[in-house]
């Protein structure tokens, strides 16, 4: 039950009012509580959830069944599924727990903002406080790179610490530029370094970098106006000011980077390229004599193939994925599986769904059975269709 | 909700001016029905309906319901016309107002102290119940507990966290208001009629004649018909309300006399006549001999 948002623990309206009718749960509103009465007609309403949607998902909790509201975007469509390309789960869901510790929630209390920048204990409320929110989990653990990210990094001079930070400030450690040619910069000679710095008792005098120089060819390279204005723009570009680059925290991360922007130049990019599943075309390549049927495609009007074309079978919506209970099949926030049924809702005084209905909610729900509730003043009956093959005889 | 007697009369239903009236909130545009005098008297005029919520006792069943209560629209539709019915404002007048958050700590400030009092007594018994269980065992662990119960009057706190709280049903703030119909507003938009289609004028014969009603989707039908109390009987009649202009398929209707004689369900057709009365004809299922 429930799902975070900002950082803050919240509750559907259906799960509140479940929870409040079990005796588990108090929504408090303006401090005073609400009561059972005020909950129904709060959080049930024709926009969010209906009183039959309310009576259907309370009957399937209290027989102990795991109800969640129906996305439809999450599914994955029927082709996808044909050609059994990997789900690409929600990314949320997987750092959900590093990303709370991360960003405080907009409207934060100054409890938390503190809470923040300390090391991590976990701060769990149970579900008493405010408008059935607790306060957000505090992760704990933060690792090195993060306090790059949050900024608060303590900048050493001179030193890298092994600890958190991993900064430089290169403004105050001093390399010399011995092939400077302007005067100003022209130091004789090279300070000794730091004696805590140097090992036992060796002791470093001053360094005379005249016979080095001697070495370096320091005559002036003869470049023509256009040479010199290009030479001149080139040394004004960093590649370290480019954002993406910043972004690579190691050099494996930077080649990737170049891989990626060498993919796109060329057309062929690396999320498309490297999976088991490949575009048909190549772009860098001629169109394949077997391919130039492609051109000529046409997209039949097929009722099963694309029934999303059909607008008015508005009526017919899927409203709950229902999972078995932890007892027979394991069900996590994170990864909760296929569903065993989809719900949908109706009475007794809707008309019985036609077959554009029926095939536009089996298309909705991929390969679940799709249960319609059927809710009578308190009675609910529960009605399926299945899908039915005639069998045929086959002469050898 | 306990089993009500069915024998339950409104007292002083000829007396107009003391006849309270029933609180019917909507919900999503369904009625329903919160306090308990409201669920009586609505059992009492012999009306059923449905009960939606969880028992607050076991709530993770679905076999026996609590508050609220449905009412069919035929139920509504005689309460009104009865002029028995009033709508409960949707919220009470001074939500969030001082006074009430005042009157609700006051009480769960009453309710904690009544709270510790009971936890101190029941640490006192338990101990009391460990010792004369030790009688007979060492003396030492018994002087310990003796001692600990001398202390325990000292230091015996009751958390505010382990406070039972009450969550109530009906809305907390009319319990404090006066039952007078004054206060309840008129119910229905103004000028509504009952209504007149065949399913209302069946119903009220019906309920006229002393039966009971249910609604009956899932036997195929309008009504389901007891002779007295649901909870006593079992149903008698599958009631499926038909015009009497309407022609009726012949399938239909042995669709629906099979359905009936499945459930073992007499199937009564029933049709509105022009002066009021309906007319009734019953189906049974019976060999051809």
């Amino acid at each position: 039950m429930g799902f975070s948002a900002n950082g803050k623990q919240c509750l559907l309206p259906e799960e509140a009012l479940y929870l409040m009718e079990c005796g588990n749960l108090q929504v408090f509103h303006q401090d005073l509580p609400l009561s059972i009465q005020d909950g129904y007609e709060k959080f049930l309403s024709a926009n969010t959830v209906s009183l039959q949607q309310y009576q259907v998902f309370g009957h399937l909790k209290r027989l102990g069944y795991v109800v969640l509201r129906f996305d439809p975007s999450s599914e994955s469509s029927s082709y996808a599924r044909q050609l059994n390309l990997p789900q690409s789960r929600d990314r949320a869901g997987r750092q959900l727990k590093r990303k709370r510790s991360l960003s405080p929630a907009p409207s934060s209390t100054p409890t938390m903002e503190e809470d923040k920048c300390s090391e991590g204990e976990e701060d769990i409320k149970l579900p008493e406080p405010p408008e059935a929110q607790s306060s957000a989990d505090e992760g704990g653990g933060r690792s090195w790179w993060m306090m790059d990210v949050l900024g608060d990094s303590d900048k050493d001079s001179g030193h890298g610490s092994k600890s958190g930070s991993s900064c430089w400030d290169f403004s105050s450690i001093s390399f010399p530029d011995l092939g400077s040619t302007s005067r100003e910069h022209f130091p004789s000679d090279l300070a000794p370094p730091d004696p805590s710095l140097l090992p036992g008792d060796l002791k470093v005098g001053f360094c005379d970098i005249a016979p080095w120089r001697q070495k370096i060819n320091l005559r002036q390279v003869k470049m023509s106006a256009n040479e010199q204005k290009r030479e001149k723009y080139r040394r004004r570009w960093d590649v370290n000011k480019n954002r993406e680059v910043r972004r690579c925290r190691n050099w494996a991360e930077y080649q990737e980077l170049m891989a990626r922007r060498k993919g796109k130049r060329e057309g062929r990019p690396a999320h498309l390229w490297n999976r088991e599943v490949t575009p048909l075309h190549d772009p860098t390549q001629p169109i394949k004599q077997s391919h130039r049927s492609l051109v000529s495609l046409t997209i039949k009007d097929d009722l099963v193939l694309c029934p999303l074309r059909l607008k008015d079978a508005d009526d017919w919506r899927i409203c709950f994925n229902v999972y078995q209970p932890n007892t027979v099949a394991d069900f996590k926030k994170s990864n909760p599986g296929k569903p065993y049924s989809r719900m949908c809702v109706c009475s007794f005084d809707d008309p019985v769904p036609d077959l554009r209905a029926i095939k536009l909610l089996a298309y909705q729900s991929g390969d679940i059975p799709v249960v319609i509730a059927v809710v009578d003043y308190g009675d609910i009956s529960f009605y399926t269709f299945k899908d039915f093959q005639l069998p045929t005889d086959v002469y050898p | 909700m306990e089993a009500l007697s069915c024998g339950e009369r409104r007292l002083g239903s000829e007396e107009e001016y003391a006849a309270p009236a029933v609180g019917v909130s909507l919900c999503d545009s369904a009625p329903l029905v919160w306090r308990m005098q409201d669920l009586r008297a609505v059992r009492a005029e012999g009306l059923v309906g449905a009960l939606l919520g969880s028992l607050p006792r076991t709530p993770r069943q679905n076999g026996r319901l609590g508050r609220p209560l449905l009412l069919l629209p035929e139920e509504e539709g005689l309460l009104r016309e009865r002029r028995a019915a009033a709508a409960l404002p949707d919220r009470c007048q001074d939500w969030g107002g001082a006074e009430l958050r005042q009157k609700h700590e006051e009480e769960e400030k009453r309710s904690f102290e009544e709270q510790s009092v009971l936890a101190l007594e029941d640490r006192k018994l338990a101990l009391l119940r460990a010792m004369t269980g030790a009688e007979s065992g060492a003396t030492s662990a018994d002087e310990a507990l003796r001692r600990r119960l001398q202390a325990l009057d000292q230091n015996f706190t009751f958390p505010q966290s382990a406070m039972a709280v009450q969550l109530s049903t009906a809305r907390a703030g009319l319990s404090y208001c006066p039952e007078a119909r004054a206060f309840l507003q008129a119910y229905g938009p103004p000028g509504a009629e009952p209504r007149c289609d065949a399913r209302y004028q069946v119903f009220r014969d019906l309920r006229g004649r002393g039966f009971y009603l249910t609604s009956a989707g899932k036997f195929g039908g309008d009504f389901l018909v007891y002779p007295g109390d649901p909870l006593r009987f079992h149903a008698h009649f599958i009631a499926v309300c038909v015009s009497l202009d309407e022609s009726v398929c012949l399938l239909d209707v042995l669709a629906v006399a099979r359905l009936g004689s499945n459930v073992k369900k007499t199937v009564l057709l029933c049709s509105p006549g022009p002066d009021a009365r309906v007319c009734y004809t019953s189906l049974q299922w019976s060999g051809m001999i």
